[in-house]
């Protein structure tokens, strides 16, 4: 078109520019045709992580109720909050607590916003948990996932690490106190030393206390630290290990689905079903060439039936949940203030100085044996979980909730043996004490290895190890040790948040504690 | 056609963040200062004189008020509320809106001293519960002062001198009370001071939960705690051997001083402190400020039910006609180990020689001229088996069997180190026959009960062998 001045094509183009624009975008036209819709998935850098088609199973709610899917949106909006709530903040000891103050009072929404924060940060623990019961229950870790698994473990501990180094932050009294509880955590090996005596040689709890706190007191150098793991380092590394996670999970073929699927009629609620306009082939061929790679990767056979387009059956599935996500945080955030008490002060000691809720399990162990409760049962506790899918190797039930019948009984006779037992102990030990008490001059090193909270897991080691021997299966062991597991986790807590009162006394409600 | 559940899913949870958010965005538009200071520009409107006046108020913006203190590391919002504060139209205005009292803000300009600094309360706060800090649940240390403890915040850069002539004569009776009421006799203030209550330096910059607040009634406050233990030190403290005996208008006087005992100090530059010579301090003010608190007049000596111990009566005649002065600075310099008495040297708790000689000359005025006769007890041969037969018919009913008195005993306690190790028996032999006038002790001797010198050495021989088991 030679005869066109340059000044008419550069108006053609302004008035063009909103479709060159989502071509240029999309680069696959109007998402019309199944073909366009698919290749919006691949050729999108945020999409493509995701697979072109998605199985049905994947979005029926009640097969995931979109457990790791929101606990990754709490972690999207714990990022941006943090970021935002960064602005403001300073890590210092003389000023953070004056910044909180501050973003509280006279930063538009900042009460708001730091409150998302923080509920988003422990909703991120929730939410993490059950997803890894969602995961066990259908036996997900199986199948080539198994280091995925364990990439769920390291995951969990730095999500731990993040909410604990965040509850630092502000610098007041929950923040001190529970700063000198963890690291008298982190010192707590001293007690096995201190039993051997080789702690003047060998003091590696001393030498891990005084890495973390930046000194033998906790002060400015501690905040430092804690401040540095919280906004850089641990985000660094989850960040790192929840692309790994999501990558497996796409080059795994997605989630796990049942080798028998069914589509039953439901499921038209969910999904809309392809949209097949004529072909070659039938439905079930239309994969590519790139669907026949090695690996697991392509639905093949009939599982093609089972799948529909990502786009848009799996993103509005995802942004529904992102919404569920945002509001629920909202609303939460709105109507629960973040608790924030007064100054630091190492002279007045908060009675009882506790850890943040979701260590005090671990803290409730530790007031048994401060090596098992600090160390050597939370060790155990991780080593067992990173080892389930190596040592549970049946392949069989994946993608079925508890497996089969059986899975279901042995999953409920676990919960209600473990329920008994678990406050049967702690009945025990509330009412008649401990080896201390009986006995004060009992050697220490008896009460680390002979205590309630390792009482507990012997129990728990020991049932399993029957109900394997029992049915003959590694995969009903490991549900039975898994569901005790769960049980405990939130009876210790429960105890350690609503039965604790000053001295690490029981009380029956905070109501009863001795006002100080 | 997209999935119903998550279209629906989709769309309700839209709706409750859509909801939530406008609900959010309202709450933070609206808070509670804006409508006081909304409220403060219509009166200013309606009352205006003139048309300039009114258009000037019409012009005044709603916006957040902060005064900035970078000398006393204090950021004051109160003015949000308190709008009116440096307003003379004000006067006769309605909390919050009204002007300050008095005119204090004119040698103590809002923009330099903000309002905290006299008040207490949470600067930072911009609402009102949490800005007066009332509530244990606002977690603040400091709530907002009460007006009749105010004056404790002059003391921060007033002298006493200027204080009683302008406008701080109740921190000044505090002041006052605490000197003449004993209470260093307990508590250490600046190193010097007796032991047995809690040094009270920076009390009043402790945190609430440095308290025992469980039997404070009303709001548990450091100054309701404070003032609640002097009226009755063990309802607040059950276990309290603390011997005040305030009236209520007393307690709070004394509540206001304490409260000058802080840790934190203005910058020099707030401080206005004459540095006046130090009183002179005669005997009796040393007596006032260290010994009254458990010997009171001095005169009577009488078992007490608090310090659970007969508290000897030191400025009695007959006493001190028996005890030099060598005995008297012995006593007090050393204390008396097992019991409350402190040693009052100046390694211990403090006081100097010259102090303690001043004391003595007050003790001692009015002792007898004439000496107490010799009793020679040396030369007497004694008989300890004589003298407990007589020790229990003549002394066990005051002074307990064994010497050990008790609760609701007449006698003080025989058996304890100083009548044991540090008094001479001679001093001991006197005070059995010659008694203590003033006192129940009777004087046992030939002119009074009628035992013989011979008979009261067994005794006094007796008695020395009572000493406590450890």
């Amino acid at each position: 078109m030679g005869d066109m001045s340059g000044l008419s094509k550069f108006k053609e183009n302004l008035l063009n520019l909103k479709n060159s624009f989502l071509a240029s975008f999309l680069r696959s036209g109007r998402l019309t045709s199944d073909k366009s819709k698919a290749s919006v998935m691949f050729n999108n850098f945020f999409l493509h992580i995701q697979g072109v088609k998605t199985h049905i199973n994947t979005l029926r709610p009640t097969y995931t109720f979109g457990l790791g899917l929101i606990t990754f949106f709490l972690f999207v909006i714990v990022v941006l909050s943090g970021v935002l709530l960064m602005i403001y903040y300073h890590p210092s000891v003389e000023e953070a607590y004056n910044k909180i103050k501050d973003i509280i009072y006279v930063v538009f929404g900042g009460r708001l916003l730091r409150n998302i924060h923080k509920w988003s940060g422990e909703g991120m623990i929730v939410f993490m948990i059950l997803h890894m019961a969602r995961v066990f229950y259908t036996g997900s870790y199986k199948k080539g996932r198994e280091f995925n698994w364990v990439i769920g473990v390291v995951l969990m501990i730095l999500v731990f690490g993040l909410n604990l180094s965040g509850y630092m932050l502000p610098w007041d009294q929950l923040a001190y106190w529970a700063l000198l509880i963890v690291a008298n955590i982190i010192q707590s090996p001293k007690e096995i030393t201190d039993s051997l005596g080789i702690t003047q040689y060998f003091d590696i709890g001393g030498f891990f206390k005084e890495l973390f706190l930046g000194g033998t007191v906790a002060g400015q150098e501690s905040l430092t630290r804690v401040y540095l793991l919280h906004v850089w380092l641990l985000p660094l590394f989850l960040f790192i290990f929840l692309a790994v996670h999501f990558w497996r999970i796409r080059k795994d073929g997605g989630l796990t689905k049942p080798d028998e699927f069914e589509r039953v009629e439901g499921d038209l609620s969910y999904v809309s079903p392809p949209e097949k306009k004529g072909g070659l082939f039938p439905t079930y061929k239309t994969y590519g060439l790139m669907e026949l790679a090695h690996g697991r990767t392509p639905a093949v056979d009939k599982d093609v039936e089972n799948t529909v387009l990502s786009w848009p059956n799996l993103l509005l599935a995802e942004l529904a949940v992102f919404m569920l996500t945002l509001a629920g945080v909202l609303v939460y955030a709105y109507y629960v203030d973040a608790p924030l008490k007064e100054l630091a002060n190492p002279l007045i000691p908060e009675n009882p100085a506790k850890a943040p809720w979701y260590f005090l399990g671990l803290q409730e162990l530790l007031s048994y044996s401060a090596f098992m409760g600090g160390v050597g049962l939370p060790g155990l506790a991780l080593l067992g979980l990173a080892l389930i899918p190596y040592l549970d190797r049946e392949q069989e039930y994946v993608g079925i909730w508890f497996s089969n019948r059986q899975g279901r009984i042995v999953a409920l006779q676990a919960f209600v043996v473990g329920t008994i037992v678990n406050i049967g102990i702690l009945v025990f030990v509330v009412n008649l004490g401990w080896f201390r008490d009986w006995w004060p001059n009992v050697p220490q090193m008896l009460i680390t290895l002979v205590n309630p909270g390792n009482i507990w897991v012997a129990f728990m080691i020991a049932w399993s190890a029957m109900v394997m021997k029992r049915t003959g299966s590694t995969r009903m062991g490991a549900i039975a040790l898994f569901t005790m597991f769960l049980v405990s986790y939130v009876i210790f807590t429960a105890m350690g948040t609503y039965f604790r009162g000053p001295n690490w006394e029981f009380f029956w409600s905070k109501s009863q504690w001795p006002i100080h | 056609m997209l999935s119903r559940f998550y279209l629906s899913l989709l769309l309700l949870s839209g709706l409750v963040f859509i909801a939530f958010i406008t609900l959010a965005t309202y709450r933070e538009l609206t808070p509670e200062w804006k409508k006081y200071q909304a409220e403060y520009r219509e009166m200013l409107i309606k009352n205006a004189k003139d048309e300039a006046a009114r258009e000037k108020a019409r012009r005044i913006k709603i916006e957040q008020q902060q005064i900035y203190l970078a000398g006393l590391k204090r950021v004051d919002r109160c003015m949000n509320c308190h709008i009116g504060v440096d307003n003379p139209l004000m006067a006769d205005a309605k909390v919050p809106f009204k002007q300050h009292s008095g005119d204090y803000l004119k040698n103590h300009p809002p923009d330099k001293f903000g309002c905290t600094i006299c008040h207490n309360g949470q600067g930072r706060a911009t609402n009102k519960k949490e800005a007066h800090g009332k509530g244990r649940d606002t977690h603040w240390d400091f709530p907002i002062l009460p007006f009749k403890y105010i004056q404790n915040s002059c003391a921060q850069c007033h002298d006493y001198e200027t204080l009683r002539h302008k406008g701080g004569e109740m921190v000044v009776k505090g002041e006052r009370l605490f000197r003449e009421k004993g209470c260093k006799g307990c508590h250490k203030v600046n190193g010097i001071g007796g032991d047995l209550g809690k040094a009270l330096d920076g009390i009043g910059s402790q945190p609430i939960a440095y308290f025992p607040m469980r039997h404070v009634v009303g709001e548990q406050t450091t100054y309701n705690w404070l003032k609640q233990h002097y009226l009755d030190p063990r309802a607040i403290v059950p276990d309290s051997e603390m011997r005040v005996f305030l009236t209520e208008e007393e307690s709070d006087l004394l509540t206001t001083y304490i409260l000058t005992f802080r840790t934190t100090e203005v910058p020099r530059e707030y401080r206005r402190i004459r540095y006046v010579p130090e009183r002179r301090v005669d005997g009796e003010s040393l007596y006032k400020m260290y010994c009254i608190a458990c010997h009171s007049t001095g005169k009577v000596s009488v078992y007490d039910e608090i310090l659970k111990r007969t508290i000897p009566a030191i400025m009695n005649p007959a006493f001190l006609k028996n005890a030099d002065d060598g005995t008297l600075r012995k006593i007090i310099k050393e204390g008396r180990k097992g019991t409350q008495m402190t040693a009052w040297k100046s390694t211990a708790a403090g006081l100097t020689d010259g102090e303690i000689n001043k004391l003595i000359r007050y003790i001692t005025r009015e002792r007898p001229d004439e000496a107490a006769e010799p009793f020679g007890f040396a030369e007497f041969k004694t008989d300890p088996k004589h003298g407990k037969e007589l020790y229990d018919v003549r002394c066990a009913l005051c002074h307990g069997e064994k010497g050990k008195g008790g609760k609701g005993a007449l006698g003080i306690n025989l058996t304890n180190p100083v009548v044991q190790k540090e008094l001479d028996p001679e001093f001991l032999a006197r005070t059995v026959r010659d008694g203590r006038s003033g006192t129940p002790m009777p004087p046992f001797g030939e002119e009074g009960l009628g035992l013989s010198d011979q008979d009261i050495a067994d005794i006094v021989s007796y008695v020395r062998t009572l000493a406590q088991k450890k």
